[in-house]
This record gives structure tokens, C-alpha cells and sequence, in this order.
């Protein structure tokens, strides 16, 4: 599966590249629109090692505002998961708070917090947290009533139970929402990065684009894309896991 | 009846023949897009002025100008064909030039560079380069402020190692809450807007111009493609003389009242007392003597702005960039 990822990565970012050099060639266009393929070749070596390392400090604050945001996701979806008022507010409040662009928070952010590692956590957080909020939500509010309806008649359901038993009807869907989600946490740190911040990726990048440097943020494109591919890879083969471990441990047995 | 049939369609071409027939004004002049640096204000208030007052229309002129934002280069959308002038600093033509673009430099706007640092005049006395030693500053990775302050710490032997450097971000924060001392802005857009809140706060400040230490970095000028440059000079002259007149208009303390609201109509957020403060900034780096001509070349600066790029190696090779300027008589 890992490797299958690397593959694929590698060519939607061959035919992409080939589709540039396509429209430079038959446009005529200098080096400063597109570069040619030798100044990629230049700019990649000489650029990799420190992008490598720029893409690490991003991946490691993104693998950790995706760990609070599955906290919160959980948390919120398992609060939020009754037809009950309160359950129905809390929902209500965590979709009004994600329809708030980050671009707009984002000078909050940087004021309460300044401009290093915890706003760019924060905004990988809060880019991460909604479409896995609703799939928590999607799956916590949806009762399985064939399993649901024997607990509840033989009055052995708590609220445990109950959340386990849609967690573990729905193991398929939350492990991919969470392998799906790595890509959100990126995204939501180079952002952040960005915006404003002095390290990472999207640092990088920004600066690049103050530049004119397409060499630059193709070289960057491509290291963040060989890096989300490994790190998507091993998430799904540690959820392949866990589907494998909890299905043969429980058996079917909930209790 | 027999007739009225003939004459329906017969009436009916008549009219469309007429109506196609009339002189329409608008198809007589030359369409072109014309693709700014950045948002509409008084910075550009020449070229609102252009565009308000009519002086590209009396040139038989249609030009369309466009907003600009870090994303957009004008100098890659000449390439592409999306735009036929626009504005471009420096360090991005002479960059351009180095990877082969096609561009010539029309108007030097600016003659002094907007990009400048603030800083209170109760912290610090700058008469020369070596009071930046230990100063906490801020500054824009990879922005034009970070080339002009690593040359001017180099003349006075420095490095950015030898000051406080803070990375610039879109807020005034770490300035403001005093965290640092000099923090870089454009003279005549937020420099105007932090003096002002400073000043009612009952701080005053200063500017710190490179310019008055011999570091006279290029800022935005008016560019073209050279195959636009040379296959319809005629078009050139055309949209330059126009330009040039409506910034010699827009900078003519006479016609600030109309300059204002002109500018006002484009960039409603700004308050009308901060707009007319950015006017006579914005005059003052455009215009800095009466007799100085708006849109004045300087070949010298140029050189120098070029030198500069290449000793911190953000080009390869010299580009000979003063062999790619090109004024209004150029085209007369």
C-alpha cells in the first residue's frame, strides 16, 4: 500500500510536470513563467536537503494538530451524538465556528499566540478538525439498531457500549476519514506557514513566491507530496491493522 | 398585404445597415490590459487618475487596469499575453531578465523607493549605518527588504547576525507592542497609517531611507514586452504619454481634491484624512523637486539595483538590465 502510494504520487506529479513543459514549449515561454526542465534538475538538487527538513518540521506539526483534532473530533462527535438540545447545539456551534475562514482568524491567531509553533498548530488543527467532526458526528448519531435494540432491551446499554459498538460498525470509514485527514492537517500547517511563520514548508514557499522561484515551489510540491504519500500510507496500514487486530480479538463479541 | 411582406424585412435591413453604419467611438480604440503591483490606492493614484479623467480615451486608448497581489506578476502575464503594460519592481524584471523574459522597463515611478523602516525617534538616532548594530528589527524573508538591508549592514560591515531580526508578517504587532525597533513599510501606504496612530498616541517617529545611505534600490516601474516594444512603438507612446501626463496631473498639488475623490471611488476603506497624508507621500517619492519629470529613468540606480542582486547571488549573471530601459522619447 505504501509503495503503491509512492508510485502513484510519482506519476500524477510526472504528468503534471509534463503538462508545464507541454504549455512552455508551446507558448514559447521563458524560464521566469516556466522553467525548463534543467533548472528544475539545478533548483531540486540544490534546494532538496533543506526542503526535506522544512517538510519534516511541517509534517511533525501537522501529525500532531491531527492527533488534536481526532481528540476533538471524537470528543465533540460523541458529546454531539444524541437528537437531545444540547446535542444539537454542540453541533450547531462546531459547524458556525468552521464556516469562519482561517484566513480571516488567522491574524487573531498570530496576535493571541504569535507567530511560532502553536498557531501553525492551531490552523492544522482547526483546517483538520471538521470533515473528520463530520464523519465522527455522521457515525456517532447513526444508531446501529439491529446490535443497539438487544442491549437496550435486556437494559445492558451504556453509553460506552453504545459508542463502541458504532465505532466498531464503522471502523472502515473512521480509519479512512483519519488516513484522508493527514492531507487536511498538511495543508492546514503550510497555511499557517504560510501566512506567518518563520519555519516549514510553506515558509519555503512564500518565499519563493516573493521570488518568482516556480523551480523552487515545484521542488517543494514534489517533497511534500513524497512525504504525505509515506506518511498516508503508513496510516492506512496501521488502520488495516487495527481492523484486523480489534475484528479477530472481539469476534463479534462487543462486551 | 403583397407589399407588406416585403417591406417587413426590407425595413428591417434598412435599420440594421443604419445602426451598423453609426461610428462607435469605443471600436476605434486599441483595447489593452494594463496589470498592477498591488491594490488600488493612493499609490497609484496616477493611474486611477488616467483611467477617471479620461487621458487614455483622449489617447484612443481602451485600457482595462487590474488590481495586482503577490500572486499576480505582470511580467509573466505579458508573457502570457494577458497583459500589454504593467508594473513591476525592480528585483522582479531584473530576475526576469535573468531567466529569459522579454521585458523592458517604460517609467521609473517611484524615484525614491516607498520601501522604508519606521522606527521612534526616542530609541534610536540612525546618522550612520553602524547604529544598526544590535538593533531588533524586522524584516521579509525573501522580500525586497531583506536584499536593501543586507547591503546596507554590508557597507557598514555588518551581517544579519550582528542585529535582532524579526520575520515580517502581515501586522503591525511586534512593532507596535515595541518588540522591535525598525520595522519596514511602504513610506506612503502604512507608513502614513502608523505614524498616525502613533502620533495619537503621542509617540513620533522616523523613517529610515536607505536612499539617504547610498543605497538607491529601484522600486516599482512600468514595463512592457519588448516584442510589444517593438512591433508598435506607436502604441507605446500612445499609453505612455497618457500615463506619464495623468501622473504628472495626479502629483499637481492643484488637482488634489479631484486626485482624491478619484482615488477615494476605487479604495473606499481608507478614511479621507489618511488618503490625502498618502497623497502628499506618495508626491513626495513621484515627484521629490517641481521640475523633476514623472516617470524619470534612472540608469545609475538600475545598475546599482542589479549589482546589488548579483553580489547576494540572487541572479546568475549580469543582465545588463540598463540596456532594457527605454523612456518616452525612446519612442517619439
Amino acid at each position: 500500500m505504501l509503495f503503491r502510494r509512492i508510485y502513484q504520487f510519482m506519476i500524477v506529479y510526472a504528468v503534471f510536470l509534463a503538462i508545464l513543459l507541454v504549455v512552455k514549449k508551446g507558448l514559447s515561454l521563458s524560464d521566469y513563467v516556466i522553467p525548463g526542465l534543467s533548472l528544475i534538475l539545478e533548483t531540486a538538487v540544490q534546494m532538496s536537503a533543506g526542503f526535506f527538513t522544512d517538510v519534516m518540521d511541517t509534517l511533525s506539526v501537522a501529525i500532531l494538530g491531527q492527533g488534536i483534532s481526532i481528540f476533538l473530533a471524537f470528543f465533540v462527535g460523541i458529546l454531539g451524538r444524541k437528537s437531545s438540545w444540547a446535542g444539537s447545539m454542540i453541533r450547531v456551534t462546531a459547524y458556525n465556528i468552521q464556516a469562519y475562514p482561517i484566513v480571516a482568524l488567522a491574524p487573531i491567531i498570530f496576535i493571541l499566540l504569535g507567530d511560532g509553533f502553536l498557531s501553525r498548530l492551531l490552523i492544522a488543527a482547526m483546517i483538520c478538525y471538521f470533515p473528520l467532526l463530520l464523519s465522527v458526528l455522521g457515525v456517532m448519531a447513526a444508531p446501529v439498531e439491529d446490535i443497539e435494540h438487544f442491549y437496550i432491551a435486556t437494559g445492558r446499554m451504556r453509553w460506552q457500549l453504545e459508542v463502541k459498538i458504532r465505532a466498531f460498525e464503522n471502523l472502515s470509514k473512521l480509519t479512512t476519514v483519519i488516513a484522508g485527514s493527514a492531507t487536511l492537517a498538511m495543508a492546514g500547517t503550510i497555511v499557517a506557514e504560510f501566512i506567518a511563520a518563520n519555519a516549514g514548508i510553506g515558509y519555503s514557499i512564500r518565499i519563493a513566491l516573493y521570488q518568482s522561484d516556480l523551480a523552487a515551489i515545484l521542488t517543494a510540491l514534489f517533497m511534500i507530496g513524497i512525504v504525505i504519500s509515506v506518511y498516508q500510507g503508513i496510516l492506512e496500514t496501521l488502520g488495516e491493522m487495527v481492523k484486523a487486530k480489534w475484528g479477530s480479538e472481539n469476534k463479534g463479541v462487543l462486551l | 398585404m403583397k407589399y407588406a411582406k416585403i417591406l417587413g424585412p426590407l425595413l428591417g435591413l434598412i435599420v440594421c445597415i443604419c445602426v451598423a453604419g453609426v461610428p462607435d467611438s469605443r471600436a476605434e480604440q486599441i483595447s489593452l490590459n494594463y496589470r498592477l503591483k498591488w491594490l488600488f490606492n493612493t499609490s497609484v493614484a496616477g493611474d486611477i487618475f488616467a483611467m477617471e479623467k479620461g487621458f487614455f480615451a483622449a489617447a484612443g486608448l481602451d485600457v482595462t487596469i487590474k488590481e495586482g497581489s503577490p500572486e499576480k506578476d505582470a511580467i509573466k502575464e505579458l508573457e502570457l499575453g494577458y497583459a500589454d503594460f504593467g508594473v513591476a519592481s525592480a528585483d522582479q524584471v531584473i530576475r526576469a531578465l535573468d531567466k529569459g523574459a522579454d521585458v523592458v522597463v517604460l517609467a521609473q515611478i517611484f524615484q525614491t523607493n516607498p520601501m522604508q523602516w519606521i522606527y521612534r525617534d526616542d530609541q534610536l538616532q540612525i546618522t550612520r549605518l553602524s547604529d544598526l548594530q544590535g538593533c531588533r528589527m524586522g524584516i521579509t524573508y525573501g522580500g525586497n527588504d531583506e536584499t536593501i538591508m543586507k547591503t546596507l549592514l554590508a557597507k557598514a560591515g555588518l551581517t544579519l547576525r550582528d542585529v535582532q531580526v524579526t520575520g515580517v508578517r502581515f501586522d503591525f504587532t511586534p512593532f507596535l507592542k515595541n518588540r522591535v525597533t525598525l520595522w519596514p513599510v511602504y513610506r506612503n501606504s502604512q507608513g502614513v497609517i502608523l505614524a498616525g496612530q502613533l502620533a495619537r498616541e503621542g509617540e513620533s517617529v522616523r523613517f529610515f531611507n536607505p536612499a539617504d545611505f547610498g543605497v538607491d534600490f529601484v522600486a516599482n516601474s512600468v514595463v512592457t514586452s519588448g516584442k510589444m516594444a517593438a512591433d508598435h512603438p506607436d502604441r507605446v507612446r500612445q499609453f505612455l504619454s497618457a500615463l506619464l501626463d495623468a501622473w504628472e496631473a495626479a502629483m499637481d498639488p492643484a488637482n488634489q481634491k479631484q486626485v482624491l475623490a478619484a482615488v477615494k471611488r476605487y479604495d473606499k476603506g481608507t478614511q479621507g484624512e489618511v488618503q490625502k497624508a498618502q497623497l502628499d507621500a506618495t508626491r513626495d517619492l513621484v515627484k521629490p523637486r517641481p521640475d523633476t519629470a514623472v516617470g524619470r529613468i534612472r540608469p545609475k540606480a538600475w545598475a546599482q539595483t542589479e549589482a546589488i542582486m548579483l553580489a547576494q547571488g540572487m541572479i546568475k549573471q549580469p543582465v545588463h538590465v540598463t540596456s532594457r530601459l527605454r523612456d518616452l522619447a525612446s519612442f517619439q
